[in-house]
């Protein structure tokens, strides 16, 4: 079963920038890119850290504490300390919001 | 991993305002370049110091003053590149991580991992993969510390056992499995590499040994004393790095030698920040954080005091340098109350 959530507002994500957004018990990124918004699971695959206060470079994502990148749109693993790929979550824009699919 | 708390700002209380914390972490290849340049000029200087001096008795002088120069920032680029951070070119960041890395005698893979952990669980026993020595530290501990001894101990048995492939249980720990090729390969590279070294000295080429392999035991202490003084006397098990880890004033030539990471405490709490924009970091939060220690010199003589007096069962409680509550020992005050 899938169901979309509402995630944020579109001005709530700085361009180029991502937020953290907490829904249950999961955690996710909401990302602004060039390219459009994206969603992600909230934390590196590496080490528990949260990549809210990660860079955004591009369709990148530097996590904050090892600086592992992933690129956003796919979630894949792009440098070393981060081996495995993030999970990706479809996103819509409707008016100015954000929702994600949540599986 | 669950059951510990990573160590960063947030566990540490410190706040940095979004946009200026991403102003700060950008990547440019100019300052890390302009570094390099300036490396290069202060080894071709002292280098050919040690050049002119071969046959004198100025030969070993010359090679301590260039070994100096060899190893700190070896350790220090290293470091910055284990980070990603030195250079915004990715390329530029491998490359350069690769070569200080076996100038500073570690396997550039494990460096990265192994100082991942260190960020993660910054001082915390049994989680922290970068500090060997025991604490409270005593003066056999400093000595075998600053010498290297404990080092080329400790990384030459990781190079053997990593090339054998025979990961020790805490490097299977840090290490995905899927870079465990990696880091068995690259120890068999080192190793290959050392092994050259050696070798052309046996015959008789001498220059390894003039400027490489004399230079880098000779420098190792003064890169020791920059890093021993990062977190010793320090407290252990905090999450706030502010407690665990220590900054210190120094002057223009040690923030050169050890590419601003006098700035430990900063650095700690956004390790995201490269080198060049640490003193603005410190700017932006120095009001959360607490004072640095005196510089280089002052602060390892009172660690030396203090690992000396504790040796000989004196006060441990140091002039002016941060210390945990349980590393303060004062013994002629417990026997007069």
């Amino acid at each position: 079963m899938t169901n979309w959530v509402l995630a944020c507002d579109t001005a709530e994500i700085d361009e180029e920038d991502l937020i953290r957004f907490d829904h249950e018990d999961k955690t996710y990124a909401i990302y602004n890119t060039d390219n459009g918004f994206f969603a992600t699971a909230g934390y590196c695959t590496h080490e528990v850290q949260h990549l809210e206060d990660g860079l955004v470079i591009g369709n990148v994502i530097e996590c904050p504490l090892h600086q592992g990148r992933f690129e956003i749109s796919s979630g894949k693993a792009l440098s070393a300390p981060v081996c495995e790929d993030l999970v990706t979550f479809p996103v819509k824009v409707e008016g100015d919001q954000v929702y994600i699919q949540i599986v | 991993m669950s059951d510990y708390q990573a160590t960063n700002a947030a566990s540490s209380g410190i706040s940095v305002p979004k946009k200026n914390l991403k102003a700060l972490m950008r990547r440019s290849d100019k300052p890390g370049l302009i570094w390099l340049a300036q490396w290069a000029a202060f080894l071709l200087i002292t280098g050919y110091g040690v050049y002119l001096s071969i046959g004198t008795v100025w030969h070993w002088p010359a090679m301590f003053l260039y070994g100096i120069f060899l190893t700190v920032p070896s350790y220090a680029l290293s470091h910055e590149c284990a980070h990603g951070s030195a250079f915004r070119t990715r390329g530029l960041n491998e490359a350069l991580l690769w070569i200080s890395s076996v100038l500073y005698y570690e396997e550039p893979n494990h460096r990265r991992f192994a100082h991942a952990r260190h960020h993660t669980y910054t001082w915390i026993e049994g989680k922290d993969a970068q500090m060997p020595f025991a604490t409270p530290m005593n003066f056999k501990g400093w000595l075998l510390e600053i010498t290297g001894w404990a080092l080329y101990v400790y990384e030459t048995r990781l190079f053997i056992r990593n090339a054998l492939g025979k990961f020790d249980a805490e490097v299977l720990d840090y290490t995905p499995a899927s870079e465990l090729g990696k880091l068995k390969w690259g120890a068999r590279i080192c190793l290959a590499i050392y092994a050259a070294l050696i070798g052309m000295a046996a015959v008789g080429i001498m220059w390894p040994l003039w400027f490489i392999i004399i230079p880098r035991l000779l420098g190792a202490p003064v890169m020791l004393l920059f890093t021993l003084i990062q977190h010793v006397e320090m407290q252990e098990n905090d999450v706030n790095i502010c407690k665990s880890t220590r900054s210190f004033s120094s002057n223009w030539l040690g923030r050169f030698l050890y590419m601003n990471m006098n700035f430990h405490i900063e650095h700690h709490l956004y390790p995201m920040v490269p080198f060049h924009q640490l003193e603005s970091l410190n700017a932006e939060i120095k009001d959360q954080i607490p004072q640095p220690d005196p510089g280089f010199i002052r602060t390892n003589l009172e660690v030396l005091q203090v690992v000396w007096r504790r040796s000989m069962g004196g006060s441990t409680q140091a002039a002016s340098i941060r210390q945990a509550p349980h590393m303060i020992n004062t013994p002629e005050v417990q026997e007069m109350s």
